[in-house]
């Protein structure tokens, strides 16, 4: 813990960052409850009001539903999403990778073209693709689409962490103690690559929250009434004249909590990784 | 004062870290004069690598630096960078452990030394080029513009070394710092560089400063002596006298616990120096070895400061030789003798290696190992020696089944076990345990010593019960000096020799019948090297244990083994008892490799036999003896086209070469 904060010190940036995450966090758990609307709720009397009148701090749309209540339930949606996407993918690419690395050979050769494969097509244009055709998307299949489309990369990073550990004497030892596969895999090995791994889904959580809000813009995310960032923008696009405030409040939300989450996976990775 | 080229005037480098300031280098004083020679010595952790970079002033940025550090009477810590950027390279050159990671892989030899000429002397290309050549000729290497062109993975690693250090004489500074420049390589290159180096100190008239942990280095470079402890100078003075008359405890024990050549188990109990260096706060007053000195009093802890002694003789402390000090330790150290037993007849072979073959590599091939046959007689210990390359880490690691044999067989109590890890039963496994020679990569880090120890003894030993096994771990870590306390601690936690005694306490958990201890010491310091030998000796005595002892360092394994193997590209050069094989060395490989062993006493001076050339490409299959290209006892041409016939000298005593005994 003293470290944790003596390495706040020396990276002062990582207080913003961590500030930020903290005050979404906030946002998201008791947020709903501070508010004088609901996200669904429309005010007709004050449609496309600027911020700040009639109790609407952040201006209406154009249905009239208060801005403030729609991003801050949105936060709710996009971080739960985020959240699982993150630990699911790494999960599911920890095991691919880890097979992967650890057997070698043909399985490294197979995993690495499937990969490959995958990778080839960018992940936005995969899970609007499967998004499409399965249609509504729920904060499950959407979840699940966006982990499978983080697979390759965090697969890759934890074969690569791997074959680093796996070259190690202590692997040696194990082996001719005559220990399993999985054991030597999950905990010889596993506990020294925590840091990388950390670091990756920690990068992963801001690429998710990117892809998410992505792909409501797209409109292929989570669909009305749940709001959602993404969504936000394009609903707003007609209007922008009108009513800036409308898409530039969750272009901003979408942005803040970007920015806060790759400074602080920066600021891990330096605790973790390098400085050790 | 004009006839000094350095002085270095209360030099203090402390390290501010999360753990407050650290100082590396306390209130350092030290004169070197034109055309001298400087041996700083001490263990690691002391300081004295931190002082050579310091003059240099390569120093991370969190370093705070004060004192005066003056090179021709001009204060290096006060120049700017740019103003430093004319002393480096130029004026004071320094070469560095590492020559593979201090040269660029990505640009050949020739360019990375013409920089230095056409960056400092403003040479043209063509001129700096020849000035390059005239360097790698001065380092005796044989083709110079061959290897100007190649690029550094492309020469070996004794090689690269001595382009290093021809790219630091490129522009003949006055000042030459080598830190630890031959510590990983091979005692045969060594003893060449180390040679050379002498050689062109004074053909160049430069000042050396020599950074070592080897007294015997230091021995045959230095003409002054530098002793460090705790990044404080302890004793300093010239190299004869230092030898003869240690004053500082320290030194003393330094030098002792090195073994020495013809130092064996079961006449001496190597000295060692109990503990460790301890961090220091900055401001601690005292000597900062009192806790770890046996000839310490009540004034230690408080005073301290350097006196004079001889002439040109400092020291902290005159106390090597005191006599009131307390009774136990008065104790001779006697080591455990084995008790031979009477059992007349010859016992049968523990393990019995026949041809065995490892080549690694499908379409390039590596020829590893080439046909070795051996056996180890239970409760003995063999020892195996060479040059890195030479197969001797292969075939340990084949015996305890991390490789599987391409072609030959391993018996073990007559069963064949020349097949993998995976497919060997578990008796075997547990019979034979490996102790690797980097104990900080070969430990977990990430699991506590109880669970190392206790996850052996629960897979092969079958002990189930974790208070039983908890029990057992205690009276293991008691036998290799380690206290209950340890249970808790992850390697990180522990210094490099109470990992190595984990490591051991591992392999014994368990109670194997042989031990395969591949460099067990080669990664620690020699005080430390001295206690675990000490401790694998007594073991062995104690569970009978057969060691296959591997090791680079003829000194070591002529103190522990009862049989020796030499061997060489694969192959083995001589085999039989120690005494048959040390005194005198019949195979020419074995005399060279004993004569490059550097000496720690400076009155016992002798010429090592240079090996020139390097470990035949094993890539080729030799047709000839395979040393022939780099012996100094060659007969004739036989030697490069029949490999030689066995010449037994004794039943137990046998090797390779065509020159047979006379009479």
């Amino acid at each position: 813990m003293k470290y944790i904060l003596y390495q706040l010190k020396k990276h002062p940036l990582a207080i913003v960052g961590i500030a930020v995450i903290i005050f979404w966090l906030i946002m998201a758990f008791i947020g709903p409850a501070m508010l004088n609307f609901t996200h669904t709720q429309i005010d007709s009397e004050n449609q496309i009001v600027g911020p700040g009148v009639n109790g609407h701090l952040l201006g209406t749309d154009s249905l009239g539903r208060d801005i403030l209540a729609r991003v801050v339930y949105g936060s709710r949606s996009i971080l739960t999403v985020a959240l699982l996407t993150s630990i699911l993918s790494t999960f599911i690419g920890v095991i691919l990778g880890f097979t992967a690395g650890y057997f070698g050979g043909k399985t490294d050769t197979i995993f690495l073209r499937s990969m490959d494969i995958l990778m080839a097509i960018p992940p936005l244009v995969l899970s609007m693709v499967i998004l499409g055709i399965l249609g509504d998307s729920t904060i499950v299949s959407l979840t699940l689409i966006v982990s499978i489309a983080f697979v390759p990369a965090t697969a890759r990073v934890s074969r690569g962490v791997l074959l680093t550990e796996k070259s190690q004497e202590y692997v040696s030892a194990a082996r001719i103690r005559g220990e399993n596969h999985i054991y030597i895999m999950f905990v010889e090995i596993l506990p020294n690559t925590t840091g990388p791994i950390i670091v990756e889904a920690t990068a992963r959580f801001a690429y998710s929250i990117m892809m998410v809000a992505s792909l409501g813009f797209l409109g292929v995310g989570l669909q009305p009434p749940t709001p959602d960032w993404g969504m936000m923008v394009i609903e707003n696009k007609p209007v922008i004249a009108q009513a800036p405030w409308a898409v530039l409040f969750p272009a901003i939300a979408i942005a803040s909590l970007v920015i806060a989450i790759s400074i602080f996976s920066d600021f891990v990775s330096k605790v973790l990784i390098h400085e050790r | 004062m004009k006839d000094n080229i350095l002085e270095i005037e209360n030099l203090n480098v402390r390290f501010s870290t999360f753990d407050g300031l650290f100082t590396a280098v306390n209130n350092v004083s030290l004169t070197l004069g034109y055309n001298e020679s400087i041996g700083i010595i001490g263990e690691s952790g002391c300081g004295k690598s931190t002082l050579s970079f310091s003059v240099m002033r390569y120093l991370a940025s969190n370093a705070v630096v004060d004192g005066a550090i003056r090179y021709k009477e001009e204060n290096l810590l006060e120049k700017s960078e740019r103003e430093m950027e004319k002393y480096r390279g130029d004026r004071i050159a320094m070469v560095f452990q590492n020559p593979y990671s201090s040269l660029n892989p990505a640009l050949t030899i020739g360019f990375q030394l013409d920089e230095v000429s056409i960056h400092h002397q403003k040479l043209s290309k063509k001129a700096a080029r020849k000035a390059t050549i005239e360097a790698l000729e001065m380092m005796n290497l044989g083709d110079p513009k061959g290897i100007a062109r190649r690029y550094p993975h492309q020469v070996s690693g004794g090689i690269q070394q001595r382009i290093c250090i021809a790219m630091a004489l490129l522009c003949r500074p006055d000042l030459l710092l080598l830190d630890e420049p031959t510590t990983a390589l091979d005692v045969t290159t060594e003893a060449v560089i180390l040679d050379s180096i002498k050689e062109l100190k004074d053909r160049l008239n430069m000042s050396l400063i020599y950074v070592s942990h080897d007294m015997g280095v230091i021995n045959k470079v230095a003409e002054h002596v530098v002793v460090m402890y705790s990044g404080e100078i302890v004793e300093r003075g010239p190299k004869q006298e230092i030898f003869d008359h240690p004053s500082h405890p320290y030194t003393r024990a330094l030098i002792n616990c090195m073994p020495r050549g013809g130092v064996v188990k079961e006449k001496t109990k190597l000295n060692t120096i109990p503990g460790y260096v301890r961090r220091r706060g900055a401001n601690e007053g005292g000597c900062p070895f009192v806790d770890r000195c046996d000839k310490r009093n009540d004034t230690c802890e408080s005073k301290y400061g350097v006196r004079q002694v001889g002439e040109k003789h400092f020291a902290a402390c005159d106390r090597a030789y005191a006599t009131d000090i307390p009774e136990v330790l008065h104790e001779k150290l006697v080591p455990k003798v084995r008790e031979t037993r009477e059992d007349a007849t010859k016992p049968t072979d523990l393990l019995r290696v026949e041809q065995l073959h490892k080549i690694y590599g499908s379409r390039r091939k590596v020829y590893a190992v080439n046909g070795i046959d051996f056996s180890v007689e239970p409760r003995s210990v063999i020892g195996i020696v060479g040059e890195s390359g030479c197969g001797k880490s292969t075939t340990g690691h084949m015996v305890s089944g991390l490789y599987k044999p391409t072609k030959g067989r391993i018996l073990f109590n007559d069963v064949d076990i020349s097949i993998a890890w995976n497919k060997r039963n578990k008796e075997t496994l547990k019979n034979i345990q490996l102790i690797f020679q980097n104990p900080g990569r070969s430990l977990n880090p990430s699991h506590t010593v109880e669970q190392i120890i206790g996850r052996a003894m629960k897979k092969l030993a079958d002990i189930s019960d974790p208070n039983e096994r908890r029990e057992k771990i205690i009276s293991i870590l008691k036998k290799v000096d380690l206290g209950k306390e340890y249970l808790e601690k992850k390697p990180r936690q522990l210094s490099g020799g109470e990992q190595q005694r984990v490591a051991i306490a591992r392999a014994l958990s368990i109670s194997p019948n042989l031990i395969v201890c591949d460099e067990p010491t080669s990664a620690l310091d020699v005080s430390v090297q001295a206690s675990v030998l000490n401790l694998l000796n007594d073991l062995q005595v104690e569970t009978e244990a057969a060691y296959m002892f591997i090791s680079h360092d003829l000194n070591v394994i002529n103190y522990l083994s009862d049989y020796i193997m030499v061997m060489y590209a694969g192959k083995i050069a001589e085999y039989g008892k120690r005494d048959e094989v040390m005194n005198p060395p019949f195979h020419p490989y074995t005399e060279a490799l004993l004569s490059a062993v550097p000496e720690v006493d400076p009155t016992k001076q002798k010429d090592p036999i240079e090996l020139l050339g390097q470990l035949p490409d094993p890539a080729k299959k030799p047709k000839g003896c395979p040393f022939a290209g780099r012996c100094h006892r060659q007969v004739g041409e036989i030697c490069e086209r029949e490999y030689p016939s066995m010449v037994t000298a004794s039943d137990t005593h046998y090797y390779y070469c065509h020159i047979k005994p006379t009479a």
